[in-house]
């Protein structure tokens, strides 16, 4: 096959793969382990293993949807904008809340997996696990991390954030909608702001805000700390 | 969606620009969409009035079908190499229970702020 038809096959199917993925989470009431990224990224697996095609030749081809993905960086600011006010009015537990989150997302990851065992290459691909998918890529190539895994990580993180934090509401007694949207928003990111959405438009609200805040104030120290601590040794 | 497309095309560019140039660890993308919200709360755009719209639009297509841009680099995850598969325990550490155990402590965080905020 040539190489223009290859690539056009693996566009198309990783398009297909998501409609599928799509659907069948639309189905099924939208239960969270059946996030189109779940199933989608599983199809998609299976398809490349059953045409012997490389990881790294399926990423060369579909290098253009991460072009896309910076963009939809830059379109976060939009819904920022739109709900500026009601970040004004809840700015003070919104500004300690998200960097306090930040900070803690990372080190309870880094702890946990440097107690499990985890090596040097694994933890720097786990630092940004809390932060927007196009965010958590751009700081794993800052970090020469595995960005695969990265990914891998990143998304898994939210679907899984999403499912276990109306347990976590009930164990802490959160109720207040403002309040839950932050949590979504700092430790699952993308998929957390889209269950959120689900539940009350206030708590998408806040998802997003707390989603585009983590994910711009870990830009900020993230990559810069490594750095700086992977030079002093 | 055109006009849309090409703004966020061109803060996307000044903000990769600003990150080589200044040889800052903020990626391009981010710093684009602070430009873009600074320019936004400010009033300070200077292009018409209905690009404005063209970028609602053009933003809100890629926003509401994030999930499927990072799709590809997602299948990642089932393709990692033995080193890192053989550290599972570790992955899941990370994932599962570092993950709620930093809900939960927002979560108690947000109770106890809120407390003093209303």
């Amino acid at each position: 096959m040539t190489e223009r038809a290859t690539g056009l096959l693996l566009i198309g199917a990783t398009l297909l793969a998501y409609q599928l993925g799509l659907l069948l989470y639309r189905r099924a009431a939208r239960r969270v382990w059946l996030h189109p990224l779940l199933t989608g990224t599983l199809l998609m697996a299976l398809l490349l293993t059953a045409l012997n095609i490389s990881f790294a030749e399926y990423r060369q081809h579909t290098l253009l949807f991460d072009q896309l993905l910076g963009l939809a960086t830059v379109a976060l600011a939009l819904p920022l904008h739109r709900e500026f006010h009601h970040l004004k009015a809840f700015i003070g537990p919104v500004t300690v809340t998200v960097i306090f989150g930040g900070l803690v997302a990372c080190a309870t990851a880094l702890g946990l997996a440097a107690l499990a065992g985890g090596s040097h290459e694994l933890l720097l691909a786990l630092a940004p696990k809390s932060v927007t998918t196009p965010i958590a890529l751009s700081i794993a190539e800052q970090l020469n991390a595995n960005t695969g895994l990265t990914t891998g990580v990143v998304i898994f993180t939210g679907i899984l954030g999403a499912l276990m934090a109306p347990l976590a509401f009930r164990v802490t007694g959160l109720q207040d909608p403002r309040s839950q949207g932050l949590v979504l928003g700092i430790n699952a990111h993308g998929v957390g702001t889209a269950r959120a959405f689900e539940t009350n438009p206030i708590t998408g609200a806040f998802a997003s805000l707390a989603m585009g805040l983590t994910g711009a104030f870990t830009a900020l120290w993230l990559p810069a700390t490594v750095q700086a601590l992977t030079r002093g040794f | 969606m055109i006009p849309g497309l090409l703004i966020l095309i061109a803060y996307q560019l000044v903000g990769e620009l600003i990150s080589y140039w200044l040889n800052w660890p903020i990626p391009g993308p981010v710093v684009g969409m602070l430009l873009l919200l600074a320019s936004l709360r400010l009033g300070a755009v200077l292009w018409p009035r209905g690009w404005l719209v063209a970028t609602e639009t053009a933003g809100k297509a890629l926003i509401d079908n994030l999930s499927l841009l990072f799709l590809p680099a997602g299948v990642g995850i089932f393709f990692l190499p033995d080193h890192i598969q053989a550290q599972w325990p570790a992955v899941l550490a990370a994932i599962v229970l570092a993950t709620f155990i930093s809900m939960v402590l927002c979560a108690i965080l947000l109770r106890w702020l809120s407390r003093h905020h209303d």
